[in-house]
């Protein structure tokens, strides 16, 4: 391994335990992927609501103005996971977007344009207009996003490969894990705004929606997700046997820390695959639906577990030397645990009363 | 530096002010525009007033527009930037100030939330209910500029930080305060800016006289506010950062002609604003644009004052412009800056390239060959003699960023130095030499026999 192009370690010390910005990094990146899985898959199904044989309006309207949401809240997540993977990885972060700078940078405009389409749907769908192309093109454009986020996570953690890719910016695709990988992302994606589109519809028709369009909806996300956690399977042990076998050796040698994370992931995946197989009527199926939903979240939190260890095996042997110091600053530790605290609980506090708060008769309205 | 180095032909630091220029113009109406929309709704629930509540909804769709998608994307956008052009400055900064970034985090969640619940309940919720939401998104939208102002102006001022490395000695910097009023000013007049746009289009001519005032005072309160803010921030700025741009010997002229921009903008956009103030019926859509223009012109002037009289430095008095640290500087005497700049070694191996090395470690940063501050232009006039002769001195000036003789208050007094604006150059002898005979390749006469002899 060149470990002599690795940049050195910054030499202030890290302003807090090293556990802490682990665990600080996996739980708020689980909350950003939550989100960025909503709005690949959302938007990949709004494109594709074409094939849906009833609901394909309802479909799209569900994914533009969630993902008006989800957008926004994923960008924001964002910020937390980079800030604290920087802190601990930031040397091996920047080299790799650098190696593909343009890439890197590109990703700018095409979230930005992605964005504004979503809304240009929304504003179209309001109007009672078509918006099917729109809707691709916003796809297609978080799609080439997460192909540029699993590059430069592949190459940051590998840095045997920058010099190739200093030479050759496109030799950045050619790891034989690429291909499983983004899949992997892709499938996921779509497998859990599948279960979303079924729950919501599933909730919406307990109201009393219109039942015909509804079950289109429940359907074909119920389908989505089938077809997603099946292709998943596959995908799932190509991308492990994929590995680089030294990985893979480390990885399986590690013990129940993990294996169990990935068993259960594992187990979540087949256990989903049982249950979209028996829901023959979503709506009819209440239960089932959440449970999905369920699963697909339970699979998600082991899959990032398992993920933030691979990662750590990759780097290894690059980082077998980092001498690490450690000063903590407790005061700006405090600060920030007391914003995070008082920002949450002010933030469901406003979106409770948001939902809830309705003028009683007689009464304006905002 | 010891980073790869990403090849851009308009520089690097040009792409970061582009980047960073709109994103604090948007960021800053994201402030300013939450504030305005607030109080405007407040007093429209108070005065039952159906024409202020219609700015109000008529501005949030722009608000969230604005502040949830573009503002975001180009916040993440600064970071993206930043890291592919300062990679170790963005390293330093995160090392020291990620709790601080993280809180920062805490209030855009709040934020984001906020904004998008007020647009999504118009017509939904109660007025108390709607009116507790955006003031809580002008809370944390506040809170996010009281963050933020302590690591941008660390960067200028780091102050006692230099000693202490301490977190709130590194916030609480000497410009902290003149920056937060100034830009608290910023963010009330480009409210008025924008808002004044959203204000004419009201077709009912008395109540858009009574918008047009209002947002008038909106900015001249924020005029004079940004103004203090900016006499507060020159006022304690070390004495070598001032030379930079004041005085009638200005190191660098072109920051000067950017500060006397500056104020004169600000001055045809007070008069503007009192214009809308005393003659609201005239104030129409030519001299509500020229006002933003003015505002634009304010605002962005003063972020390039802010970044070019940073100047030889990164991070003021620690870190320069190329990445160097100034207490790295004799290690890198003695041991050759290659050893570092492993990445600009690796793209130009063996002696023949050694100059090449050396230049896009320490020069590349500001330098492009025939772009943006072109080294063939520089070296076009220089002989041999006067070149070593230079490079000579940028040396020997190492030496007193290390000494520290030349101090003022603290700061290394770069204004004393012959290349104030440069970061000194460090390396062996062998370095030295080898980018002394690169740069001889570019000038035109050394092109011409080249050629001439083929």
């Amino acid at each position: 391994m060149e470990n002599s192009l690795i940049p050195a370690l910054d030499p202030a010390p890290l302003p807090g335990p090293p556990w802490l910005f682990h665990v600080l990094w996996v739980v708020t990146f689980l909350f950003h992927l939550l989100f960025v899985n909503t709005v690949l898959g959302g938007s990949l199904l709004a494109a594709f609501a074409g094939l849906a044989r009833t609901g394909r309006r309802e479909i799209r309207t569900l994914f533009v103005e969630v993902n008006a949401w989800a957008i926004s809240f994923a960008i924001t997540f964002a910020i937390a996971p980079l800030l604290f993977m920087q802190v601990l990885l930031g040397r091996f972060f920047y080299t790799a977007t650098i190696l593909v700078a343009w890439a890197w940078l590109g990703m700018l405009g095409l979230l930005t344009v992605a964005y504004y389409l979503n809304y240009v749907a929304k504003f179209r769908l309001r109007a009672g207009k078509s918006a099917g192309g729109v809707l691709i093109v916003e796809a297609a454009c978080f799609v080439v996003i997460a192909g540029i986020q699993v590059t430069v996570n592949l190459l940051h953690m590998q840095p045997a490969r920058w010099e190739r890719v200093a030479d050759q910016a496109w030799a950045a695709l050619s790891d034989p894990t690429f291909v499983p990988r983004f899949l992997h992302f892709l499938l996921a994606a779509v497998a859990m705004a599948g279960a979303l589109l079924a729950w919501v519809a599933v909730r919406r028709a307990r109201k009393g929606g219109a039942t015909e369009a509804l079950s289109g909806m429940a359907r074909f996300g119920i389908r989505a997700a089938l077809v997603t956690t099946l292709l998943q399977l596959v995908d799932g042990f190509w991308l492990l046997l994929a590995l680089p076998e030294d990985v893979l050796k480390a990885f399986m040698r590690g013990g129940p820390a993990t294996m169990v994370p990935l068993t259960v992931g594992i187990l979540a995946g087949l256990l989903l695959l049982v249950v979209l197989a028996q829901i023959a009527d979503p709506l009819a199926s209440p239960a089932k639906v959440r449970r999905v939903a369920e699963l697909i979240v339970g699979a998600v939190v082991f899959m990032v577990v398992t993920r933030h260890q691979l990662r750590g095996i990759y780097l290894a042997s690059a980082r077998a030397n980092e001498q690490v110091t450690v000063s903590t600053q407790w005061g700006a530790l405090a600060l920030f645990l007391v914003v995070f605290v008082v920002c949450v609980a002010l933030t469901a506090y406003a979106l409770v009363k948001a939902a809830k708060d309705r003028p009683q008769p007689g009464e304006d309205a905002a | 530096m010891d980073y790869p180095i990403w090849n851009l032909v308009f520089g690097g630091g040009v792409l970061i002010g582009i980047v960073a220029i709109t994103h604090v113009l948007v960021s800053h109406f994201a402030i300013g525009g939450g504030f305005a929309i607030a109080f405007i709704e407040t007093l429209a629930v108070r005065r039952r007033d159906p024409a202020l509540r219609g700015l109000a909804k008529r501005s949030s769709l722009m608000l969230i527009l604005v502040s949830t998608v573009f503002g975001a994307i180009s916040g993440v956008g600064i970071w993206v930037t930043i890291g592919l052009v300062q990679p170790a400055a963005t390293s330093a900064l995160i090392h020291n100030y990620v709790w601080g970034w993280a809180a920062e985090w805490g209030f855009f969640i709040l934020e984001v939330a906020t904004a998008l619940a007020y647009y999504a309940t118009w017509d939904k919720v109660r007025p108390r209910t709607h009116l507790l939401i955006i003031w809580l998104y002008v809370f944390a939208a506040y809170m996010s500029l009281v963050v933020i102002q302590g690591i941008i102006s660390f960067m200028l001022t780091p102050g006692r930080w230099l000693e202490t490395h301490s977190f709130w000695d590194g916030i609480f910097n000497p410009s902290y305060l003149p920056g937060l009023a100034l830009r608290t000013g910023i963010c009330l007049f480009l409210a008025g800016a924008y808002l004044t746009l959203a204000a004419l289009r009201e077709t009912d001519r008395t109540a858009r006289v009574g918008m047009v005032r209002l947002l008038a005072v909106f900015q001249i309160v924020g005029v004079l506010l940004a103004y203090g803010g900016y006499r507060w921030w020159e006022h304690v700025l070390p004495e070598s950062v001032k030379a930079i741009f004041l005085g009638s010997k200005a190191l660098l002229p072109a920051l000067a002609s950017t500060r006397y921009f500056v104020l004169w903008a600000l001055t045809v956009y007070l008069l503007l604003s009192l214009f809308a103030l005393a003659a609201p019926r005239l104030h129409r859509w030519p001299t509500a644009v020229a006002a933003l223009l003015a505002a634009f012109a304010f605002f962005g002037g003063y972020e390039r004052l802010r970044e070019g009289s940073r100047k030889p430095f990164v991070i003021r008095d620690f870190m320069f412009s190329n990445g160097i640290l100034v207490s790295e500087i004799p290690d890198l005497n003695q041991r050759g800056v290659l050893s570092k700049a492993v990445w600009a070694a690796r793209e130009n191996p063996g002696p023949e390239g050694k100059g090449i090395a050396v230049f896009r470690a320490q020069c590349a940063s500001c330098h492009t060959l025939d772009g943006y501050l072109s080294i063939r232009k520089l070296v076009a006039p220089v002989d041999p003699d006067m070149l070593n002769g230079i490079l000579a001195t940028m040396r020997e000036e190492g030496n007193e960023y290390v000494s520290g003789r030349y101090t003022d208050k603290g700061h290394v007094a770069t204004d004393k130095l012959d290349y104030p604006l440069m970061p000194p150059l460090v390396g062996t002898d062998d370095e030295v030499e080898a980018l002394a005979s690169y740069l001889l390749t570019l000038r035109p006469s050394n092109v011409a026999e080249a050629n001439h002899g083929k």
